[in-house]
């Protein structure tokens, strides 16, 4: 086995020269500083790509690799580029600055020069305009050079490696800076309002019980409080606001409800989907067991470090524990197939790529794929790093192995979902087997040298038998969704597949077929052209700035998963338990305190409380990387109990315009999930069960029986579970089709499973409107709702408090409840003149595509044996007049400001 | 001058505050936006105001509608060979030339090279600019698919629609920006092919589609009457109204009260513009509509020229599916039958109505076809595979060089070898001929400024007028 001690690579080499050495007598001229410093390096990084990087292809014939060809100027603009000593009328001033029209440069808005930069320039050519050599450069920027360098692997090129970093934005690698808080103080609120203090902005009150309850039951459990435990936890809160909070907390964080929503958020950052997405999108049936280890992870407060072990290396700690392969599933969430069409080697690169930088930014807060083509342009991450890392994966094979099921993991359904995907497939047999036959009839020996398609068929036959063929194929492999099998990983030689259409058994060897590749460089990141030969490594300027112990990564056959995960999780490396412990807050507050969660960079936002930030990771860390524990210091803090409204909300706007001092508590929109299980809560109809096979939620039914292409033909349609308690479960177990989004959940800012989410986006469009209003599933909730509260038995006033404590946790005000009584009775005048027609359920469609084979459209029946025995959710005709006109108003409440956002 | 960047849209131009209000638009912001004037948010000043996207799905043979290769003629038949890196499955096995089933001619003024299948289309010739010169990277459809549409293969970014309504902003308060006119059948990699990506979600490509609710639940649900709705919508206001009194100065809940008003209008305006009954009989006539042959893409090529007339800014329709690996003649023959009248007056209604002047049309697919065929069902078969690196594509209007063909393929039409272009130049030219400069038009997502182009491009300066 190859091992390299990685500390040889890293000698700690921070260099921090900001001062002037005052023992030279100082002969370097100020324009002498200014180009060595400033100016040289600008020319470098913005310049020189097309003016100079490629001498045989140098953009409008402007050469700036030396002063002559600078000053001889270009086809544009001649000696007039450099006018010495006039620094504002020099053409390199007036492009740099972007003032002459039609010549901006650089030409890329993102790389535009900061003003500061202009003025070097301009300040450089009103000095004369010098250029030392080479080495006199080194003696300036050795003796003068301000910001900090950094000790990184190796880069491509010597101006990379010496380049110079502000200072600030290095605060994500440097060791956590714990400032002792006093023994009395809560350590949250003590960061928070100092910062509120200086800048004069008094903190809101505390939030009223009601606005809290909810807060925290949707903050906790992604679900509403249910009006008994606001009840009591308002009698409490009135007693001990503190101690009131905290037992909530705790009832809330006790129930497995936590787990869903908590795991829910943290399959956002994973990228969780059902199926594989692009040209097949087949099911990864399997899938789902990693999303109730998640959940599980979350209920039973798994050490951090031990889940993030788990996820990445979860098969070389202990490839016998079926939970530890589960977890690997981590690794194989992003969108991938490989199929007859694409070529292996892209494929594999492309999922390389894709873990490599879904690993940095999910537990290092780093989008690694900047550094796949050139040195990171902000970061200290050397393209030798991206690589490194990637090598660490590229012994990481595909597999669904055997895997026991866990006691605890829900086998309910497993029948009834084999049940449907074997009678869909009889059915496509037995029509195919039909197709079959009139075609074997029917063809006719065509007569030309080569198939022309004049064959006797019609159009869409040869389509159909594809289509059919491809379905039962897809729909097979749904079987496996039922079977103890894990959609895993195991480390070994690659093995070059040409389509991958079915489950990946372990090898019995995994190093005797196939190849190791080879770790290198690829130049320009494509797989064809591997370059410098690289070892699996770490973040080499984490390892220096975070002064952390030196690490051995295993090469060859080794487990390179595992001494990555050990570094990640290492107590010293300085990103990890930042950027968990940030993406926690972020969970609770709607921000990070570091304001990109995915993102700790020199381009992501700043931390607003940095020292809260390293606080908070020691605390965590020496808290046994504890979630729970966290969340508890966090709900105990004044700021999360604030209220969202500020009494002064003039002074907020002008001491706190961005919002960032947590001066109150930032209300929210519930997010997709949290507003479609919040109306199956009212409705009653909320089936509780954790975890389990995905579920298929009715879904708008054009959607559902919209065609889609996937390769040979189009894809069956979207058929529900055929009972409403299947249906009626939390949207985080609804399948997550890459091809088929729910359009009610993607409306409502669900992120899309292709790309890591740091945290979730609120827009409001009106399609939502239209879905709030005009859906069959909302409208169905709003008669589920009608159909308990009529069940209830209530007078008519206290059934309408009754929906409001259900949906919005409070009564309603004289005015409210007037009003709503006014509707009821108004619509339940129309609603007694109007019948009600029962609504069908066809069990077939009839579908139009087109057939590749001859470009035209065909007509197919496909038979959908979910709607068999289907039952639907209550109908406007199975309901009385009384109910269905509560039922409007409870529409209503569901499209409600209140019911939709959090104070 | 203008800066676009950082990511400008939360000061959106009043029209697209109404279609899809953004996040934390306050009520002072909604009032001036309301009574404000559209500013002009190009880069430069652009030759086309909008654009039509004829998307042909699937991969329409370049070398069987514009770009003819005699020599395949002669080899027909003859054994071909392919190895490389590249080489996929597709491309083992043993491998034939196919010559294309169709004669050609050189029509108009400019003597294009068109087959005779395009009936009509060979009238319009001298109005268009023919480009040979594109390459794309991938062989597969979904990641082609996502390439041509979003620039990114991999799919997750914004469609080129999202980006130029990103850009210019919308013309139609009650309309979105960016509208899709989609197959009976999605394409490959669905819904993701006009995906806002990481821009918000008001520049997302909107469906319409050809059956049912053209909009999803444009229409109460059975068991709620128009009657009704407007009531519950007065309740709702009303209710809304004490909890926002009680909440002053929250912007984002009035900015919900107001998107409900719109979503109401959205119920009577949009069948309105859907509706082609006030379309005389010759134009449906003209369009192809009634004939079974040219009826769906006739509707889409005349709702997409009532669509920007409307103010849409950006219209794709979808026509294929073109994946023609057997029976050229017959698939690509229909094919091509169904999109030639209804293009073909398209072109002529834009030029009637002066709009041509300032409407891009594009034609193109995902990739082009290759000069040869594999084994289809153990025996020959007149069909072509997957090329990605040639491809039919043609311009009109907004500022294209009319009655040109620009670049071209080799002696077989197995790449593009003048002029030649990755598909980002393609999208950078695009963005161009609209006011815009892909360098300028990003947004920063995920630690970079991202941009239509991926990592920039070039304009191809043939191709402008």
């Amino acid at each position: 086995m190859m091992r390299m001690k990685v500390s040889m690579r890293y000698l700690v080499l921070v260099i921090s020269l900001a001062s002037v050495h005052p023992i030279f007598a100082d002969d370097v001229s100020e324009g002498e500083k200014l180009f060595a410093l400033k100016i040289q390096p600008l020319i470098a990084e913005k310049c020189l790509a097309c003016h100079g990087g490629q001498p045989d292809d140098i953009q409008g014939g402007f050469d700036m690799r030396t002063r002559d060809s600078l000053l001889r100027g270009g086809d544009s603009f001649g000696d007039e580029v450099i006018v010495a000593g006039k620094g504002e009328e020099s053409y390199l001033f007036l492009t740099a600055s972007r003032a002459e029209a039609g010549y901006e440069m650089p030409p890329k808005e993102a790389d535009r020069l900061t003003e500061e930069q202009h003025w070097s320039i301009r300040d450089w050519i009103n000095a004369g305009a010098p250029w030392p050599d080479d080495k006199r450069i080194a003696m300036i920027q050795a003796r003068h050079a301000q910001g900090e360098q950094v000790a990184t692997s190796r880069a491509l090129s010597e101006e990379w490696q010496n380049r110079r970093y502000e200072p600030e934005k290095l605060w994500a690698y440097r060791p956590l800076k714990v400032v002792d808080v006093p023994a009395d103080q809560h350590p949250i609120d003590w960061f928070i309002d100092q910062q509120l203090e200086q800048v004069g902005l008094p903190a809101a009150p505390a939030a009223d019980a009601v606005e809290l309850a909810r807060r925290m039951s949707f903050g906790f459990t992604g679900l509403p409080p249910n009006p008994k435990a606001v009840k009591t936890f308002a009698a409490d809160y009135a007693q001990d606001m503190g101690a009131a909070a905290e037992r909530f907390a705790t009832e809330l964080m006790e129930s497995p409800h936590y787990g869903e929503h908590f795991g829910l958020r943290w399959l956002d950052v994973a990228r969780y989907a059902d199926s594989a997405g692009f040209a097949n999108d087949y099911c990864r049936p399997n899938a789902w067991r990693y999303r109730d280890y998640v959940v599980r992870a979350f209920n039973n407060d798994k050490r951090y470090d031990d889940f993030i072990k788990e996820q990445i290396a979860g098969d070389e700690l202990d490839p016998s524990d079926p939970e530890k392969l589960i977890a690997t599933g981590f690794l194989r969430m992003g969108p991938w197939e490989q199929t007859g069409m694409s070529v292996f080697k892209e494929t594999r690169q492309q999922w390389l790529d894709d873990v490599t930088d879904t690993v940095g930014q999910t537990f290092l807060g780093h989008a690694l794929q900047c550094a796949k083509c050139h040195d990171h342009k902000f970061d200290p991450v050397p393209t030798r790093d991206y690589y490194s890392m990637m090598a660490v994966f590229s012994t990481t094979q595909f597999a669904e192995p055997n895997t026991p099921f866990l006691e605890v993991e829900n086998k309910t359904g497993f029948q009834s979902s084999d049940a449907w995907v074997k009678a869909k497939v009889a059915a496509y047999e037995q029509q195919r087997k039909g197709l079959n036959e009139k075609v074997a009839q029917a063809r006719k020996q065509e007569t030309a040298d080569a198939k022309v398609g004049d064959n006797g068929l019609d159009p869409g036959d040869e389509a159909s038998l594809a289509r059919m063929s491809k379905n039962i194929t897809r729909h097979n492999w749904e079987l496996d969704r039922t079977r103890p099998i894990a959609l895993s990983v195991y480390t070994g030689n690659t093995i070059t597949r040409k389509n991958v259409g079915g489950r990946l058994l372990l090898p019995k060897s995994p190093w005797e077929k196939g190849e190791m590749e080879k770790d290198t460089i690829l130049a320009g990141g494509s797989a064809y052209a591997p370059t410098d030969p690289v070892i699996p490594g770490p973040l080499s300027a984490a390892v220096a700035l975070g002064n952390m112990q030196s690490s051995e990564f295993p090469a060859g056959k080794g487990s390179r998963r595992l001494a990555l995960a050990n570094w990640i999780s290492d107590e010293q490396n300085p990103l990890t338990a930042r950027v968990i412990v940030n993406r926690i807050w972020s969970w609770h507050f709607g921000k990070g305190l570091a304001g990109n969660p995915n993102n700790f960079g020199g381009t992501g936002a700043l931390p607003t409380h940095p020292e809260l930030l390293d606080h908070l990771a020691r605390w965590f860390v020496d808290n046994g990387w504890s979630i729970k524990k966290l969340n508890h210091l966090i709900v105990s803090s004044k700021s999360y109990q604030r209220s969202s409204r500020h009494p002064s909300p003039e002074l907020l706007s002008e001491r706190d315009s961005k919002r960032n001092l947590y001066a109150t508590f930032l209300p929210r929109r519930l997010t997709a999930e949290e507003l479609r299980d919040a109306m199956l809560f009212a409705s009653g109809e909320l089936n509780r069960q954790i975890g389990g096979i995905p579920a298929r939620p009715d879904i708008n039914l054009e959607v559902a029986f919209q065609p889609r292409q996937i390769m040979g033909g189009a894809a069956s349609v979207y058929e529900p579970d055929r009972t409403p308690e299947q249906r009626n479960r939390r949207s985080l177990y609804a399948e997550k089709v890459r091809g088929l989004r729910d359009p009610f959940l993607e409306s409502f800012n669900q992120p899309g499973p292709d790309k890591s989410c740091e945290l979730r986006e609120t827009s409001t469009v009106a399609p939502q409107a239209l879905t709030l209003l005009n859906s069959q599933e909302v409208f169905e909730r709003a008669i589920g709702f009608a159909i308990r509260l009529v069940g209830e038995d209530r007078e008519d006033d206290a059934t309408i408090d009754r929906a409001f404590q259900l949906a919005l946790g409070r009564a309603p005000t004289p005015a409210e409840r007037a009003a709503c009584l006014k509707q009821w009775t108004l619509a339940t005048d129309e609603e007694s003149s109007i019948q009600h027609q029962a609504k069908s359920y066809p069990n077939e469609i009839e579908r139009t595509v087109m057939a590749e084979k001859t470009g035209q459209p065909y007509d197919f029946v496909e038979i959908m044996p979910a709607y068999t025995d289907y039952i639907p959710d209550p109908q406007p005709a199975d309901v009385d007049a009384k109910t269905r006109g509560l039922a409007q108003v409870c529409l209503v409440i569901f499209n409600l400001n209140e019911f939709a956002y959090l104070d | 001058m203008k800066k676009l960047n950082q990511n400008t849209y939360v000061t959106p131009t009043r029209r697209e505050a109404l279609f899809g209000l953004g996040a934390g638009l306050g009520s002072v912001a909604l009032t001036s936006l309301l009574h404000g004037n559209e500013p002009d948010r190009t880069h430069h000043p652009a030759a086309a105001k909008r654009c039509i996207f004829l998307m042909m799905e699937g991969g329409p043979s370049h070398i069987d509608t514009f770009d003819p290769k005699p020599a395949l003629t002669k080899r027909h038949l003859e054994a071909f060979t392919r190895s490389g890196d590249m080489e996929s499955a597709m491309s083992s096995g043993k491998r034939y030339f196919v010559k294309s089933p169709f004669d050609f001619i050189k029509a108009g003024q400019s003597g294009a090279d068109i087959c005779t299948e395009w009936n009509h289309l060979k009238e319009w010739v001298d109005d268009i600019c023919f480009f040979r010169g594109a390459k794309v990277d991938s062989v597969n459809h979904p990641t082609a698919c996502y390439q041509l549409n979003t620039g990114n293969q991999f799919g997750g970014d914004p469609g080129v629609g999202a980006w130029v309504t990103y850009g210019l902003g919308t013309l139609n308060e009650n309309l979105p920006g960016f509208v899709v006119l989609p197959r009976s059948s999605y394409p490959q990699g669905g819904a993701g092919n006009w995906s806002n990506g990481f821009l918000p979600a008001q520049f997302q490509g909107t469906p319409l589609r050809p059956t049912g609710s053209p909009i999803l639940n444009l229409n109460p649900p059975a068991g709620v009457t128009a009657k009704r709705q407007r009531k519950n919508l007065d309740l709702l206001a009303e209710l809304n109204r004490m909890h926002l009194a009680e909440r002053p100065g929250r912007g984002e809940l009035e900015a919900r009260l107001s998107s409900y008003e719109l979503a109401y209008r959205m119920q009577t305006e949009v069948p309105g513009i859907l509706d082609l009954d006030g379309e005389s009989q010759s134009t449906l006539d003209a369009y192809g509509i009634g004939d079974s042959a040219t009826d769906k893409f006739g509707r889409k090529c005349l709702l997409a020229r009532r669509l920007v007339e409307s103010g849409v800014r950006f219209v794709q329709a979808y026509a294929g599916n073109w994946d023609s690996h057997d029976y050229i003649q017959k698939a690509h023959g229909s094919l091509i039958r169904s999109v030639d009248k209804p293009i073909a007056a398209l072109l002529k209604d834009l030029k009637d109505r002066d709009m041509l002047k300032d409407t891009l049309v594009v034609w193109c697919g995902e990739f082009g076809r290759t000069p040869d065929n594999g084994l289809r069902g153990g025996g020959q078969s007149y069909g072509r595979d997957h090329n990605n690196k040639a491809m039919a594509m043609w311009f009109a209007g907004g500022g294209t060089n009319a009655g040109h063909t620009i670049g071209a393929t080799d002696e077989i039409g197995a790449e593009a070898v003048e002029c030649v272009h990755h598909i980002r130049d393609v999208h950078v030219t695009l963005l161009h001929l609209l006011g815009l400069d892909d360098n300028r038009l990003t947004y920063f997502h995920a630690g970079r400024h991202k941009q239509l182009s991926q990592f920039g491009g070039q304009v191809i300066t043939e191709l402008l007028a």
